[in-house]
């Protein structure tokens, strides 16, 4: 039996995602155990869900602690969320990340393959949804589960044209995922597991607003409608707080003079 | 100054309230308690107790806002009976999983009509509230009393229900004394909720809500605490029990039991409130034919006093409990929970179920009687069928 | 009678921490914000099952128990405890969700505004059971796709029109009762002021949209909301004692409703009859609200 842990955002389809890998899994034969952990559901929180693959009804009914395999779909997860701990000696990292499995951040006698699943969902889906992206990457690096099986179960989830969609998302993951390569002699990044009451929500972000001092005319608008409180009054001058910015765009919606650009983030190493 | 009156067991219950202080009463009527508020009502609108007393629109609404209030750090109480206390079952978890010692007064109610039984509080048996069961009107003002003080010991801090029959003792008069407000006043301490529940105790409130989540803890630590919450409620009724009796002259057994006639018995008869109060007589009768038989009358349901149970049978052959209740599928519930306290002994007591009294069905010394005397040739030896009973 | 408030004039201090773990672009998080500023450090807070404890940020007091109906009921319980303690100083509100408010939370309401009760209900509309994945409520507009009203070959989305509930309230005749919107937060945090010390039962709805559960970008979190207001399907007004009604405001012409639904996912299905039928209904609405605007309310 295989033990896979997914680690994602609300709103990144973790759950269903698993629900369509492990009906695709049982067009090939295979019975399954999908399981999700569920707080309140929120867009942006973490969730994670577990896959169990055997050959056999699975009877186990625990969590899985020790998988042989992490999915991770949000690439900067992995600074607030343990998503290697319990992997297995010589498992496998599939992760949601822009570049190498050397420079995904992680480290550990384990093998890390990459694809860049929030790219691939931005252009066939035209949202930030990786699971399909990823799913696809998963076919190709595990070779668990045959393409075909993986698009019949996506059409079967998600029927016309968002199916369609769908499996373009599935395909151009399965081509551009990239080759699992060894970290056992990298240093992964350091975990910082949130606190009670975290405040630090940057890694929530695909897009990033930046405001134009120069433009700004000290309306208040931005400051008063941004949920997260990330804005604040320097004199008449609007300024964004990053650490409390989810990037959400309303800030650049409302500004009534246009000072406010929003532009995917950029995945690097050591940015705040 | 004390003084006697004659009055229905609903009035008595009422002036247990008003004694205590409460602060604040949501009132929702329901036959056979709907006296009760009505008499808090004339006791607020004549001046004699000073208290927010609000006519809510139900009985959920009766103990959610009796949480809002008890939470905000006044003394609550509130009154129901049958159908009325299923339908606040759902804000019953949560004052008691709040840790919050509002008192209310159950007056029994059968849920298939409304005659009495057990069936009302017997429902609401895991919702982790204290339980004690009272024979009479004199009883169910002093256990009233007595409920606020228990509740709001710091080693409990759960929530009671203090009881008794409805139309039995709820619409019968006979003489109560009252106790001196004066009296009560120095047995009662004033309430203070543990809750930081004002503005000025923001930061206090937020750990405070934080360690309520039980974030980061074993998530059956929560429970583990509420049991242990409930084991030491049997030290502190006892302790309660004892003041109130020297302080006011009666006494109810050691609180979580009351053993009539039981010095060298080979037998004894279980049963709760109105039942044990009409056994005594049976038990007299039965003395008086030489037999050796005695009543434990069970004060305390919740927590179960297994203990009591366990040094009773040890002294006896056989013991009769008498079930105003069932939980169908299973049996008597009291019968259930006697048969557990004895089962690690060796040689323990046989034991024998008597269903009686449901739908408020009467139950007459006569009745008691046959139940000793079965329960008598049981602890002889003798074969007795059926162990099962509809008396 | 409120008056709008201007941002400039609003200080800088808040009572609330920033970012919570609630989803990108909620409105409930605009709602808590501003409810925190205008309340300040006087108030406790009832909460109850909804999108709410997301809204763990908010400073004032408050502590959960497991009462979904029970709103009414605790804030009933609070606000007399503080009355018997000799605390007036303590402001009672909750900020509640729909479902809440108007459906298993409808006793609960309509008996505390029956009785008067001294607290402030704030409801966070967002036309759904949004905390258990997007269930109608009674507040979800007709023909939304919901979870329990999904589009299908027999199934055009919820049927029912919206139940008024701010109209409902006032006819208790209680003090204050004002719909409000995240998109005009001068009107709201005027109102939210005006309300804030009256005694008495006061109950402001605020429209609230939700990305998630309505189905757009994070983005038009604001703009749907005022579309919302600007199209007559949330009209912005206010009741003093289930008296006098005012419209707070009140645009020269509505916008079609069809811009505005079809910024929605949730109603991505509807057809030009079902949005005529919306339109027939809000355009009657807002011309009686018209009529009665500055009078008595019937």
């Amino acid at each position: 039996m295989i033990e896979v842990r997914f680690h994602g955002r609300g709103g990144q389809g973790a759950v269903t995602g698993v629900r369509v890998l492990a009906t695709a899994l049982y067009f090939e034969g295979k019975f399954t155990q999908a399981i999700p952990m569920y707080g309140t559901e929120r867009r942006g929180a973490p969730v994670v869900s577990f896959l169990r693959v055997g050959d056999r009804r699975i009877n186990e009914r625990d969590l899985v602690h020790e998988p042989d395999m992490v999915v991770v779909l949000d690439p900067l997860l992995g600074r607030t969320v343990p998503v290697t701990e319990g992997l297995k000696e010589g498992g496998l990292v599939l992760i949601n990340h822009p570049r190498s499995g050397r420079e995904a951040g992680l480290g550990g006698n384990f093998k890390v393959s990459t694809v860049d699943a929030t790219d691939i969902a931005l252009e066939t889906l035209g949202r930030p949804i990786t699971n399909t992206a990823i799913l696809g990457a998963f076919a190709k690096v595990t070779g668990m589960v045959s393409l075909g099986s993986l698009e019949k179960a996506v059409l079967k989830q998600w029927p016309g044209r968002i199916g369609e969609m769908n499996v373009r998302a599935v395909r151009r993951a399965y081509k551009e995922a990239t080759e699992p390569v060894n970290v056992s002699d990298r240093e992964g990044v350091k975990v910082r597991p949130p606190g009670l009451f975290e405040r630090d929500v940057s890694s929530w972000r695909v897009f990033r607003p930046e405001i134009d001092e120069e433009k700004c005319v000290g309306c208040r608008r931005c400051w008063i409608f941004c949920p997260e409180l990330a804005i604040s009054m320097e004199g008449e001058k609007a300024r964004i707080n990053y650490k409390h910015c989810k990037g959400c765009g309303i800030c650049a919606e409302e500004c009534p003079v246009g000072a406010i650009s929003f532009t995917q983030e950029k995945i690097l190493e050591g940015r705040e | 100054m004390s003084h006697w009156e004659v009055m229905v067991g609903n009035k008595a219950v009422a002036y247990a309230a008003k004694l205590a202080r409460v602060q604040y009463i949501p009132a929702f009527p329901i036959t056979p308690q709907t006296t009760i508020v009505q008499y808090l009502a004339d006791m607020i609108a004549n001046g004699d107790l000073d208290a927010e007393y609000v006519t809510v629109e139900g009985e959920l609404t009766a103990q959610a806002s009796a949480l809002g209030a008890s939470m905000a750090g006044v003394r609550a109480f509130t009154a129901t009976s049958g159908p009325g206390l299923l339908y606040m079952h759902h804000p019953m978890h949560a004052v008691s999983g709040a840790r919050l010692p509002i008192v209310m007064a159950v007056i029994h109610r059968s849920v298939k009509g409304m005659q009495p039984d057990h069936m009302d509080m017997m429902a609401q048996r895991d919702t982790s509230w204290l339980m004690m069961e009272c024979e009479n009107s004199q009883e169910l003002l002093d256990t009233g009393v007595m409920a606020f003080k228990i509740a709001e010991d710091e080693r409990v801090r759960l929530p009671a229900i203090f009881s008794g029959d409805g139309y039995i003792l709820s619409y019968t008069a006979e003489p109560v004394e009252i106790p001196g407000q004066e009296e009560v006043d120095a047995f009662l301490p004033p309430y203070r909720s543990q809750v930081p529940m004002l503005p000025e105790l923001a930061k206090e409130c937020r750990e405070y809500a934080i360690a309520q989540w039980g974030v980061g803890e074993d998530p059956q630590l929560r429970w583990r605490r509420q049991q242990e919450a409930m084991d030491a409620a049997k030290t502190v009724i006892s302790e309660v029990n004892e003041e109130f009796e020297e302080r006011f002259g009666r006494g109810y057994g050691n609180g979580l039991v009351e053993e009539y006639g039981c010095e060298g018995a080979e037998a004894v008869i279980v049963a709760m409130g109105t039942i044990a109060s009409t056994a005594r007589t049976a038990i007299d009768n039965l003395h008086g034919r030489g037999k050796k038989v005695g009543l434990v009358k069970l004060k305390t349901f919740k927590p179960f006093p297994a203990e009591e149970f366990r040094r009773i049978g040890g002294e006896v052959g056989a013991i009769g409990v008498i079930d105003r209740n069932i939980s169908c599928g299973s049996g008597g519930i009291v019968f259930g929970e006697v048969r557990s306290s004895l089962y690690e002994m060796n040689g323990r007591p046989r034991t024998l179920e008597f269903y009686a009294g449901l739908c408020g069905k009467e139950v007459r010394v006569s009745d008691i009687e046959r139940i000793a005397e079965k329960t008598m040739r049981a602890a002889s030896g003798e074969r007795v069928t059926p162990l099962v009973e509809w008396v | 009678m409120s008056k709008p408030i201007p941002l400039a004039k609003l200080g800088d201090e808040e009572f609330i921490d920033p970012a919570n773990q609630a989803c990108q672009g909620c409105a409930g998080s605009i709602v808590a914000r501003i409810v925190s500023k205008v309340l300040r450090d006087r108030w406790v807070r009832q909460e109850v099952a909804c999108c709410g404890p997301a809204l763990s940020n908010i400073w004032a007091p408050s502590v959960y128990a497991e009462i979904f109906e029970g709103a009414g009921a605790m804030m009933t319980g609070k606000s007399r405890a503080y009355k018997a303690m000799g605390r007036d100083d303590v402001i009672v509100a909750g900020i509640i969700g729909d479902g809440g408010t108007v459906d298993i939370g409808f006793q609960g309401l309509s008996a505390a505004a029956e009785r008067n009760e001294n607290f402030l209900w704030i409801v966070y509309d967002n036309e759904a059971y949004m905390n258990t994945g997007g269930q109608r409520s009674s507040a979800t507009t007709a023909h939304a796709s919901t979870t329990t009203t999904p589009i299908g070959a027999l199934s055009r989305g919820k049927r029912e029109p919206r139940k008024n509930v701010p109209l409902m309230v006032a006819m208790h005749g209680v003090p204050y009762v004002a719909t409000a919107s995240v998109a005009f937060p001068e009107d709201l945090i005027g109102k939210l002021e005006y309300a804030k010390d009256v005694k008495g039962f006061r109950f402001i709805h605020i429209s609230s949209p939700c990305p998630t559960g309505w189905r757009f970008d994070p983005r038009y979190t604001i703009k749907v909301a005022r579309g919302m207001v600007q199209s007559g399907l949330w009209p912005l007004y206010e009741v003093i004692d289930g008296e006098t009604i005012r419209l707070t405001y009140k645009p020269r012409e509505l916008r079609p409703v069809r811009e505005v639904l079809k910024m929605q996912g949730r109603f991505r299905h509807i057809t030009d009859d079902e949005v005529d039928e919306i339109q027939r209904r809000v355009t009657a609405f807002w011309e009686r609200l018209i009529a009665k605007d500055g009078g008595p309310l019937f």
